[in-house]
């Protein structure tokens, strides 16, 4: 647990400083830098509000790549089952008009049934013909996009808009906001909930758990593979799903080209730091999206890019997933040399 | 008669990329790595030959600069999963990352442009007539003509093929991916093999790169790579790796790629976009319905 800490916070501080570097080498101020950045992302209750509000999307994928790569699944297509959750709730919020509790609800599940489907193709594809779903779920990534783009240019297009978007869903299912707060917030923190008691506490869980760490173990002791894989595909494209129908529900209302962002691969690359820990994974996407978010700050004060924080977050993935393994190597030989003069005492 | 010339050429034009980085990434297939960076390789070369082309004013430097980016990246993969041993899956996503990341953000801070730079000051990759083909009536339009990458490619399939059959590097190239054990003991540190084949695989993919942003268009986009890495890597592991197969399925690839700009005449282009895609699909599908009859 402290080696996970310590680990985390030298791998993030080495990727700050690499960025301090990239700064000071373009003759801007990394000091002052930093400062706008986490002054912008966590400096009030505003920006508070809206970095946790930035979170969602970036923890929701996240915990669907740690639960999928963590219970054996390979399921990178965590982009494409966002945009078909996202279309999914939006189609949804066009056509339904129910009261507000009752049009939450059916909206969200919605998005969830919508990234679930997608998941499930690469899953059938798996099942009934055995093709690799690390392949199948990259290339439903790109169909989903294009398809979602036709979507919102010809069946969906809003004829008053210049650019492919489909027109604003109806009002009762906008997500509720209180002051800055958006309840999309307590959404994911709902489904964090449910999915660490899934993973960690029920047998489900369980069985993900050692078919991840060891599938012929697990098929020995009698675990159901593939109904397991079935599950879990579901389940991690169902997260997507949600992350997709939230951005839409909180934020535009509406489905605008390019909605999905790089949520989805920034969060494949939190559940690649977090090592698939669902905690870690919070965490990391909580800290992920201060550092999006100040970086809108950071562009605007410091006329730095804010697209420098896409390389600062990929160097953080290298070395602390790099470190992590080196420091296991050295912690283990700090332990066996401490042994040893034990011994010689 | 036009038509299908021109399907043909952008049937090669399409299949292009994608076999120089497939390519690249049997040599890595065959000593054993799992290597997905293909992507981000052919992004940075993508980038870095503008770079070169624009500044140096010559395709040379273009094509000299997107190697050297690629290589660059493989220098990053070789210090993480062969020095470090790093999950060879992470590395690979994590440099795709930062290839789109630094790029996107050196787009931004070098170009001050969002999304696309284009200008009349690069210089592209050019495209040669070959002397006595291109008098032939049919094939002469389809031979000759072509860009200098196009023809650089058929001679490094060639080259590929035979570098991993009848040579010794190649045969301790697999026997590195096969028995590393074995290689070490018998004297051939596995771990070189690795690196070589690696830095190749850089080489190629900065070749890709560079005919992306020089060879039909001169310009570079955003992300520009587009998920050809991935297709390249799914033709790697089609066909076992094997240098004719890939040669083969990228054809089909740049088929498909054509076929979709065809049919844009009664689809919407959004449809069509998806056709290398679901190429893949259906290649895969074809793939392991053939393997389970095999089995059987």
């Amino acid at each position: 647990m402290q080696q996970k800490i310590i680990n985390g916070l030298v791998g993030v501080l080495v990727a700050m400083l690499l960025g301090a570097g990239v700064m000071l080498v373009q003759g801007y101020q990394p000091l002052e830098t930093y400062t706008a950045l986490f002054n912008y992302s966590l400096g009030n209750w505003y920006s508070i509000a809206t970095t946790l509000r930035n979170s969602v999307p970036l923890i929701l994928t996240g915990l669907s790549a740690s639960v999928a790569f963590a219970s054996g699944p390979v399921n990178l297509g965590q982009p494409g089952q966002l945009v078909m959750g996202a279309l999914a709730a939006t189609i949804g919020g066009l056509y339904l008009d129910l009261p507000a509790p009752l049009m939450l609800p059916v909206l969200i599940f919605l998005a969830l049934v919508g990234g679930a489907l997608w998941s499930g193709v690469a899953a059938l594809l798996r099942y009934w013909f055995n093709m690799s779903e690390f392949i199948t779920t990259l290339m439903l990534n790109m169909i989903a996009d294009f398809f979602t783009y036709w979507a919102i240019s010809y069946p969906f297009f809003d004829k008053s808009a210049y650019s492919p978007m489909t027109p604003p869903i109806n009002k009762s299912g906008w997500l509720p906001e209180f002051g800055e707060f958006n309840s999309s917030v307590l959404i994911m923190v709902m489904a964090f909930v449910v999915v660490w008691f899934i993973f960690t506490r029920s047998l489900a869980g369980y069985e993900w758990r050692i078919s991840g760490q060891n599938g012929l173990f697990a098929r020995l002791g009698g675990v159901e593979i593939d109904r397991n894989y079935m599950w879990v595909m579901l389940l991690t494209g169902a997260l997507a799903g949600l992350a997709g129908g939230l951005v839409v529900l909180a934020g535009p209302h509406r489905f605008i080209k390019d909605i999905g962002a790089n949520y989805a691969w920034d969060g494949v690359m939190i559940a690649m730091v977090a090592n698939n820990g669902i905690v870690a994974t919070l965490l990391y996407g909580l800290f992920f999206a201060v550092l999006q978010t100040g970086a809108l700050g950071m562009e605007l004060i410091t006329a730095v890019p804010s697209e420098l924080i896409m390389v600062i977050q990929a160097v953080i993935v290298l070395v602390v997933v790099a470190g992590r393994g080196y420091l296991e190597i050295l912690m283990n030989k700090l332990a066996e040399r401490r042994k040893m003069q034990e011994r010689a005492l | 008669m036009k038509i299908t010339i021109g399907l043909i050429n952008g049937m090669i034009t399409a299949a292009t990329p994608i076999l120089l980085a497939a390519l690249g990434g049997t040599l890595t297939f065959y000593a054993g790595i799992f290597n997905i960076a293909m992507e981000g390789m052919m992004l940075a070369g993508a980038f870095f030959a503008v770079i070169g082309s624009y500044y140096f004013g010559s395709w040379v430097m273009g094509i000299l600069f997107a190697v050297l980016a690629s290589l660059v990246m493989v220098a990053i993969f070789i210090l993480f999963s062969v020095v470090l041993k790093t999950d060879e899956f992470v590395t690979g996503i994590g440099l795709n990352l930062f290839a789109l990341g630094s790029t996107t953000y050196l787009l931004r801070q070098i170009f001050k442009v969002k999304g696309a730079f284009s200008g009349p000051g690069i210089v592209s990759v050019p495209n040669y007539d070959l002397p006595l083909i291109k008098d032939i009536p049919l094939a002469g339009e389809i031979l000759s003509g072509q860009n200098l990458i196009v023809y650089l490619t058929l001679l490094i399939t060639i080259w590929v093929a035979y570098l991993v059959f009848k040579t010794r590097f190649g045969l301790r190239l697999r026997a590195a991916g096969y028995n590393a054990t074995c290689l070490d003991i018998s004297g051939v540190p596995s771990d070189h093999m690795r690196i070589w084949s690696l830095i190749l695989c850089g080489v190629l993919c900065g070749l890709a790169g560079a005919y992306l942003s020089l060879g039909y268009v001169t310009l570079f986009s955003e992300n520009m790579s587009a998920g050809r890495g991935w297709i390249s890597l799914a033709a790697v592991i089609l066909v076992n790796g094997n240098p004719w197969g890939i040669a083969l399925i990228s054809l089909l690839f740049g088929f498909s790629d054509g076929l979709g700009l065809f049919l844009q005449r009664v689809l919407p282009s959004q449809f069509t976009s998806m056709v290398p895609y679901v190429a893949t699909l259906i290649a895969l599908f074809v793939y392991s319905v053939r393997r389970k009859e095999a089995a059987i």
